[in-house]
């Protein structure tokens, strides 16, 4: 294998393997009419090349010398593979444990409602149907204006709401919105 | 058990028992109604009351333990040397800036990965290189995990501890006493739970916050010890309600409440009375 630094542009020696045949196209159809239509084919079909470690070109030229930078021994890498299981295993197991809690919790609320007063129970236990609308829905709709009709709208019973932010890596530059418009929302 | 007292009582009702639809609108509930609050008269019911357990969710992703980052970084390491080779030519069109900023940024990825020898730049840089490199010296940063609440302890901003769970806590004076705890408000005749939890938020917290309470069940339920005579006639039941606050901010009602404060789960195991605690942990987010 050919021991080489990366090459003057820094990037792995691809175009060098395109004098060989590209198999995925008829004779006499290699064209560079359409050049990005011949990369994605030569990216997508790589060529047949048999002198190589693997056909498709899997390796970079130095792959040898990378490894031995990234792993140390065996006895190492299996090491720390067992590490990490158990890692993820104390976490998993952690994580369970509060969702049991909190179950708990929730199936002792509903034992006793169901004790002290059984309409509410069935009421709490009553399947949200996303479609429907409640008498008080429909009544506050009719005097809203537009914005405030899309806003009820927007807020799908029985779903997560849309506004319900995903954590990212860092906060917004705007930090946490302090102002907003009070709406009353009307009972679903 | 509950189809036989429903039938004793439609002698004195009789088109109430046989009359039970199944629909999401309340008004559908009335001859129901009529039914359960006749039964539920009769058993001596303590007075019910809702808890909000109000939660800011986390902002910002959790910070990766020394483990857990040198086992990512050893990882990386190990895909680096074996992966497919990258479709460069496909993404970036030969020449321009975006491929010379790549190409500065994956030989400085090469040199973190391996060490020196491996991403070193062989020949001369190009004008296109040279402008990248100028254009992402003068890019801006983003913004720090750490915010300034975090460093003053502001417990009234919900920027404080961008990773964790916030709960909100109202302080409110009982039998002359200052004492820390959920918003709580209390359940009309009639009344569905969660329809008495959106009440209570709102009498309590006022209106200015984007609040979604997450589902119809409570999450749990709490005893509160009763000051008057142990086995009094009259008991209060607390069923907790889970909220998330999405934007805004709380204005609390000066009549009820002292003051207010976002705090994570061991903060309010400081400020909590011992009771109260042990009924509300299991109900919070560890982290």
């Amino acid at each position: 294998m050919s021991v080489s630094v990366l090459k003057s542009n820094g990037l792995p020696s691809q175009l060098r393997g395109l004098r060989a045949r590209l198999y995925s196209t008829r004779k006499g159809e290699v064209s560079s009419s359409d050049p990005q239509k011949d990369i994605l084919r030569r990216h997508l079909y790589p060529p047949n090349i048999r002198n190589k470690a693997s056909p498709t070109g899997t390796w970079r030229p130095d792959v040898a010398r990378a490894l031995q930078r990234a792993i140390p021994s065996v006895q190492a890498h299996e090491t720390i593979e067992r590490a990490w299981l158990l890692h993820q295993r104390h976490l998993r197991k952690k994580r369970d444990a509060e969702l049991q809690r909190k179950f708990n919790c929730m199936r002792q609320a509903m034992q006793e409602l169901e004790e002290i007063d059984s309409r509410l129970f069935r009421e709490a236990n009553k399947q949200e149907d996303p479609r429907a609308r409640s008498l008080a829905e429909v009544e506050a709709m009719k005097s809203m204006s537009e914005p405030e009709k899309r806003a009820v709208e927007s807020r799908v019973g029985g779903l997560f709401p849309r506004e319900l932010r995903i954590p990212t890596d860092t906060p917004p530059k705007n930090g946490w919105p302090n102002e907003w418009r009070a709406f009353q929302r009307p009972l679903a | 058990m509950f189809s036989r007292t429903v039938l004793s009582s439609c002698k004195r009702a009789p088109q109430a028992c046989l009359f039970r639809r199944f629909a999401t609108e309340a008004s559908a509930a009335h001859e129901v109604t009529q039914v359960d609050a006749a039964l539920s008269k009769k058993t001596a019911r303590p007075n019910l009351h809702t808890g909000i357990i109000l939660n800011r969710s986390p902002i910002i992703t959790r910070t990766p333990t020394p483990f857990e980052k040198a086992y990512y970084a050893y990882q990386t390491r190990i895909h680096r040397a074996l992966h497919n080779p990258f479709p460069y030519d496909f993404y970036f069109k030969q020449g321009s800036p975006l491929e010379s900023r790549f190409n500065i940024e994956e030989r400085r990825r090469e040199r973190k990965a391996f060490g020196a020898p491996f991403g070193m730049q062989t020949g001369e840089t190009s004008e296109a290189e040279k402008l990248a490199e100028a254009t992402m010296r003068d890019e801006e940063e983003a913004m720090p995990r750490v915010h300034e609440a975090d460093i003053n302890s502001d417990f009234k901003n919900l920027n404080r501890r961008g990773q964790r769970n916030l709960y909100l806590l109202l302080q409110k004076q009982e039998n002359g006493t200052a004492i820390w705890k959920f918003p709580q408000g209390s359940v009309d005749r009639g009344e569905l739970l969660y329809h008495a939890a959106t009440r209570g938020l709102e009498v309590e917290c006022g209106n200015n916050m984007d609040t979604w309470i997450v589902s119809r069940n409570p999450i749990g339920v709490f005893h509160p010890p009763s000051p008057a005579s142990t086995g009094g006639a009259e008991e209060d039941v607390v069923f907790f309600y889970k909220a998330h606050i999405m934007a805004g901010q709380v204005r609390p009602n000066r009549t009820h409440t002292q003051d207010f404060a976002w705090l994570t789960k061991g903060e309010i195991k400081t400020r909590v009375d011992e009771d109260y605690w042990l009924g509300i942990k299991d109900i919070l987010s560890d982290f």
